[in-house]
């Protein structure tokens, strides 16, 4: 395989990520566009672990979902009142904070010769440590697609849970969700914070892979395209925001001839599918009749 | 079993529910009717927790509910349905039961087995209870695609799911036909066998006079009338608030607005 297929697929597995913690979101019926903040502060946790300190590619990927997670854990509870287009704001808000703030960070370390560390807008440069373990691009698809379906495999089975379904009815029709006994608040606190674990992670492996980053890496606009991702591909399972990725990076990317109008050909075919398919392609009631029919005919 | 003490929500300058005494025995039906606009859902969303009440207290058994939420009041035994119908539609008539699942006190089941398990025993159960509501055979239907009867017996059979000891049916019988009202009413006798207190929200006279043991009447968010079904057809007060009367319509009116 090409080098320049495999960084496509693994730049689509590592903006399979951001799309999955946005579905995450959307699950408990808020919307976020405030991801990337999470997906960022992994990256930049991910490199200062194993460029500064030393750190194993595992522990700083590890350690980048745990601050991703924490981000969003405090975005949770501050924003715990706010709903609909207030909790939107707000995260759009708390993503800018973490992007400027990056910005102010400036601590430029020297170590073996090299500049690396957060220097501001400068970016984070030389983050070394899949180069000096002799990975190559082929290696870090594998390893990145690995952990893709490892969290799908999760994902799977959270889907065949009851903290699944109660979570969706809590999206869906939250004072019906009260009167069975739930606590919506519970939910989105938890689902968020999920959310936030899961954008950690793919940030970390973004760094290791880039291994260059800057704060503007992680603007509004990831987080509109992990957003977008999920709302087209639908709510009804976790591979419908990896569909929507495969559309955008892998269809419109890939054809070269139209890859300078990516931007406008995306833009017009999310229109499109939010009027022909509102809920996306792969919608709760398209899973709910795919099982029903699995049930019909005992496959 | 509940008790409301001088319960009021007013909503801005809208007296909702105004100073409402109202006491439900453990194992009764107790029917609740009134004029459109008159406080009856307004105080089932009182009882649930949906809304908070501007005064008054609300006790269930002895316990105050006023500072608990909705969902520690599921877990003290109260459960509703809905006037309009509210279902998870994209999910089967078996997933709908399974969200709002209740183990009975005794045969719980582990936290694990509780969140990802789908054991035997409890899949009998809830087997069960769709037998009771006459959706054995729909199991595997999506709840959006039932028949707006069977949509109502899926709402109370999701309301029994959590194992109450209190049900408060907001209008379940509105929009069906006599036959299904024949057919709800058996149900709700046999609710009442099973030992549930049932609090009935209802217009259809017929379902309410003949399966409730007592019955309120509210008017402006005041109950105006309680008693035995026989006196409430004969209560003057009743009949004025319900079909008015030549000398005392315009009366009516003015009480709306001095209230």
């Amino acid at each position: 395989m090409s080098v320049y297929v495999a960084s496509i697929l693994t730049n689509m597995a590592l903006i399979s990520f951001l799309a999955l913690s946005a579905y995450l979101v959307l699950v408990v019926g808020v919307v976020s566009f405030g991801q990337q903040a999470f997906f960022g502060v992994g990256a930049y946790v991910t490199a200062t672990v194993t460029s500064i300190y030393g750190g194993h590619a595992v522990t700083g990927v590890f350690i980048g979902m745990l601050s991703g997670a924490a981000c969003a854990l405090v975005l949770a509870i501050l924003t715990v009142r706010l709903s609909g287009l207030y909790f939107a704001i707000s995260t759009l808000c708390f993503a800018e904070l973490c992007r400027l703030g990056l910005l102010q960070v400036r601590a430029p370390f020297d170590i073996d010769g090299r500049t690396t560390g957060p220097d501001g807008p400068e970016g984070f440069s030389n983050i070394r440590w899949i180069f000096e373990h002799n990975y190559s691009v082929q290696d870090f698809l594998v390893l990145t697609t690995v952990c893709l379906v490892a969290l799908l495999g999760l994902l799977f089975l959270l889907e065949r849970s009851r903290i699944m379904l109660r979570a969706r009815l809590v999206g869906q029709d939250s004072i019906l969700a009260q009167s069975l006994g739930l606590r919506p608040i519970l939910y989105r606190i938890v689902f968020v914070t999920l959310s936030g674990g899961v954008a950690g992670f793919g940030g970390g492996l973004f760094a290791l892979f880039n291994t260059y980053i800057e704060p503007n890496m992680f603007g509004v606009m990831l987080g509109v395209h992990g957003l977008a991702y999920a709302v087209i591909g639908g709510l009804g399972a976790p591979i419908g925001p990896l569909i929507g990725v495969a559309i955008d990076i892998g269809l419109l990317e890939s054809i070269r001839a139209i890859s300078a109008y990516r931007m406008i050909a995306f833009g017009g075919l999310v229109a499109l599918l939010l009027i022909l398919l509102p809920q996306g392609l792969i919608s709760p009631r398209f899973v709910a009749r795919m099982r029903r029919w699995r049930k019909l005919f005992h496959v | 079993m509940l008790r409301l003490s001088n319960l009021s929500k007013y909503f801005g300058g809208v007296r909702a529910v105004d100073a409402l005494e109202l006491n439900v025995k453990t194992g009764e039906i107790f029917g609740l009717i009134g004029p459109n606009g008159s406080g009856k859902s307004t105080t089932v969303n009182l009882v649930c927790g949906i809304f908070g009440p501007t005064s008054g207290s609300i006790e269930l058994d002895g316990v105050d509910l006023k500072r608990q939420a909705p969902h520690q009041r599921i877990d003290a035994g109260v459960s509703r349905t809905f006037q309009n119908i509210r279902l998870f539609d994209d999910l089967t008539v078996w997933q709908n039961l399974w969200v709002a699942w209740r183990d009975a006190p005794g045969q719980e089941h582990s936290w694990f087995s509780n969140w990802f398990g789908r054991s035997l025993s409890r899949r009998h159960e809830i087997q069960k209870l769709l037998e009771f509501s006459g959706l054995g055979d729909k199991s595997n239907n999506l709840a959006g695609n039932l028949a707006f009867g069977e949509q109502r017996r899926l709402e109370l059979a999701r309301a029994m799911a959590s194992k109450p000891k209190l049900i408060l049916l907001d209008e379940p019988a509105a929009g069906m036909s006599s036959a299904e009202v024949t057919d709800l009413r058996q149900r709700i006798l046999t609710m009442k066998e099973m030992g549930i207190t049932v609090l009935l929200i209802e217009h259809v006279m017929e379902l309410v006079m003949n399966v409730s043991d007592r019955i309120g009447v509210l008017n402006f968010g005041t109950l105006i009338a309680e008693g035995l079904p026989e006196e409430i057809q004969n209560n003057p007060l009743v009949q004025k608030a319900y079909f008015g009367s030549s000398e005392n319509t315009s009366g009516g009116d003015t009480n709306a607005i001095d209230q």
